[in-house]
């Protein structure tokens, strides 16, 4: 998956107004490169049998 | 001249001199902040140094002493605290400018916990910017100075506290670990690093954390003051939720009781995929001793590991929603390492969070199904020994890794997925490369098993070809 310089910049400025550069957006680059490399991984993943954990238990000793 | 021969001691060493009077808090304390100010200009392990504070806290420790009211172990010993760790009236940065001027009004829990057992708090120490890192080179307060090697990293993100438990400035620090901060400058210093369970320790004032997998763990100088140190900090907080209200044992109790018939777990997928030769050959050795001290040799395999990096797409949005209102108001506050690798948080979606999360709850149920196969896992701290500070990249059979900022996270490949599935894991050193730079050997146990890690740790200690050696810059010299 790709995006586009343009597309990244207004997202980035839709944060708090953050206004980035050509040569910022390649310093951020990488961090998204691991972004989509991980959910490419996960694509074939099933997860269908991934239960939320439990989060909340009784003291010791109550019923 | 301060008595620098206590500061080479370790807890288990200076604690009954303290309670029977041969030594006293006053010296201990002086000593340590005596060469904490020496070697500030060499490590720049410190962000503040508590002098009047910490003489005052040992003034009372002594009087206390005098009235017969010892407090344990902890009782006078000089320790120090990474600087994310709210301290009541003392400034804390969290290594950063946006927060260059803030006081706490509130220590921390686990300051309270270690006031309270008569540690002496002697200084606030350095850290990444914002813990959000793994070199504790920091872009306003200066990098921290690896006592074995000062073009090295100590690691991080408690990267201060390392140095300073490996130099002998402090006999143990407090750091935090979101994704390996404590166990990796335990490895890259020399020293041991404990992240317990997660659910062990509070972690109520430490501060601009992450909402997913952070702990507050200790740095020490043997597995035996690991001990020591977690039975302070350990137990349920009433105001933390992240806590779990299950009793403590008493840790000291596993110390020196062998490992003959335990079963030892040797992943053989990830943990040893991506490896410096030296940290392999080292690491290889410790699990031949283990063999060799009674441990059952098992390999196990992990298949979900695989998927462990989809944990950084929680971490990014986790990351990013820390930040929000400071990077709103402090843009130009921030280092470059920080701000780019926390911007692109900005564009993961709901759902790819919500995959994350699943993918976690998978990982978790694999590891405890290991975990009820083998007693303990074995497994690398580091895949590299401590990159010099000036390094960005790493190099890996042909492989270039970043070392920070954006894109980075090799140096933690080993260490992250136990914050990510809770389970308690301990660094200890096992030797050194061929540069003499310390590499670590990382044990893993059960849910709220800290006392069996122990025990692993302890007996591995006792044989790890790191015992007698000392880094180049320490107290004294």
């Amino acid at each position: 998956m790709s995006i586009s310089n343009e597309t990244l910049k207004a997202m980035i400025r839709d944060y708090n107004g953050v206004e980035l550069s050509d040569e910022e957006l390649s310093l951020v680059r990488p961090e998204l490169d691991i972004y989509f490399t991980e959910l490419e991984k996960l694509e074939f993943l099933d997860l269908s049998d991934s239960f939320s954990g439990r989060l909340m238990q009784l003291p010791d000793g109550s019923q | 001249m301060p008595n620098v021969d206590v500061l080479r001691m370790t807890i288990s060493e200076l604690s009954p001199k303290i309670q029977n009077k041969e030594i006293s808090p006053l010296e201990a304390t002086e000593a340590a902040l005596t060469e904490a100010a020496r070697l500030q200009p060499t490590l720049n392990s410190f962000i503040t140094l508590m002098y009047e504070s910490a003489m005052e806290q040992a003034r009372e420790s002594e009087q206390a002493l005098v009235r017969g009211e010892y407090r344990g172990p902890l009782h006078g010993v000089p320790i120090g605290l990474k600087d994310n760790l709210a301290t009541a009236g003392v400034t804390t940065t969290v290594g950063s400018k946006v927060l260059a001027n803030y006081v706490p009004e509130e220590d921390a829990e686990v300051v309270v916990r270690c006031r309270n057992a008569g540690a002496i708090i002697i200084g606030k120490e350095n850290l990444e910017e914002f813990a959000a890192g793994a070199t504790s080179n920091n872009p306003h307060y200066g990098p921290v100075h690896n006592p074995w090697g000062l073009d090295h990293v100590p690691g991080g993100s408690s990267g201060g506290g390392g140095a300073n438990v490996a130099a002998g400035i402090t006999f143990a620090s407090l750091g935090t670990d979101l994704g390996g901060s404590v166990r990796l400058p335990g490895t890259f210093c020399g020293v041991v690093g404990l992240k317990q369970t997660y659910g062990r320790v509070s972690q109520r004032g430490l501060m601009v954390t992450s909402f997913n997998g952070d702990h507050i763990g200790p740095m020490t100088r043997s597995v035996a003051d690991s001990a020591l140190m977690l039975q302070v900090l350990a137990g349920n907080d009433p105001l933390d939720p992240s806590t779990v209200p299950v009793a403590v044992p008493d840790y000291s109790s596993f110390i020196g009781k062998g490992i003959k018939g335990l079963k030892m777990g040797v992943p053989s997928n990830h943990f040893f995929d991506m490896l410096d030769s030296d940290v392999e050959t080292a690491v290889r050795a410790s699990i031949a001793s283990l063999e060799e001290l009674g441990a059952d040799l098992q390999d196990v395999n992990l298949p979900t590991m695989e998927y462990i990096g989809a944990m950084r797409i929680s971490a990014m949005a986790d990351g990013v929603v820390t930040h929000e209102e400071f990077l709103k108001n402090h843009r130009g506050d921030y280092g470059p390492d920080v701000f780019y690798r926390t911007i692109p948080g900005q564009f993961v979606l709901g759902r790819d969070y919500s995959k994350s999360l699943k993918v976690q709850r998978l990982i978790q149920e694999e590891y405890l199904r290991v975990m009820q196969q083998v007693d303990f896992l074995v497994t690398p701290t580091a895949p590299v020994p401590a990159p010099r500070i000036d390094a960005t990249y790493i190099d890996i059979n042909g492989e270039n890794h970043r070392v920070r900022g954006a894109g980075s996270g090799f140096i933690s490949r080993n260490t992250s997925p136990l914050n990510a599935v809770g389970l308690p894991a301990i660094s200890v050193p096992c030797g050194t490369n061929r540069a003499g730079l310390p590499i670590g050997v990382q044990f893993i146990s059960g849910p709220f098993n800290e006392g069996l890690l122990f025990q692993v740790a302890d007996s591995y200690e006792k044989v790890s070809p790191s015992q007698g050696l000392c880094p180049l810059v320490s107290v004294g010299q």
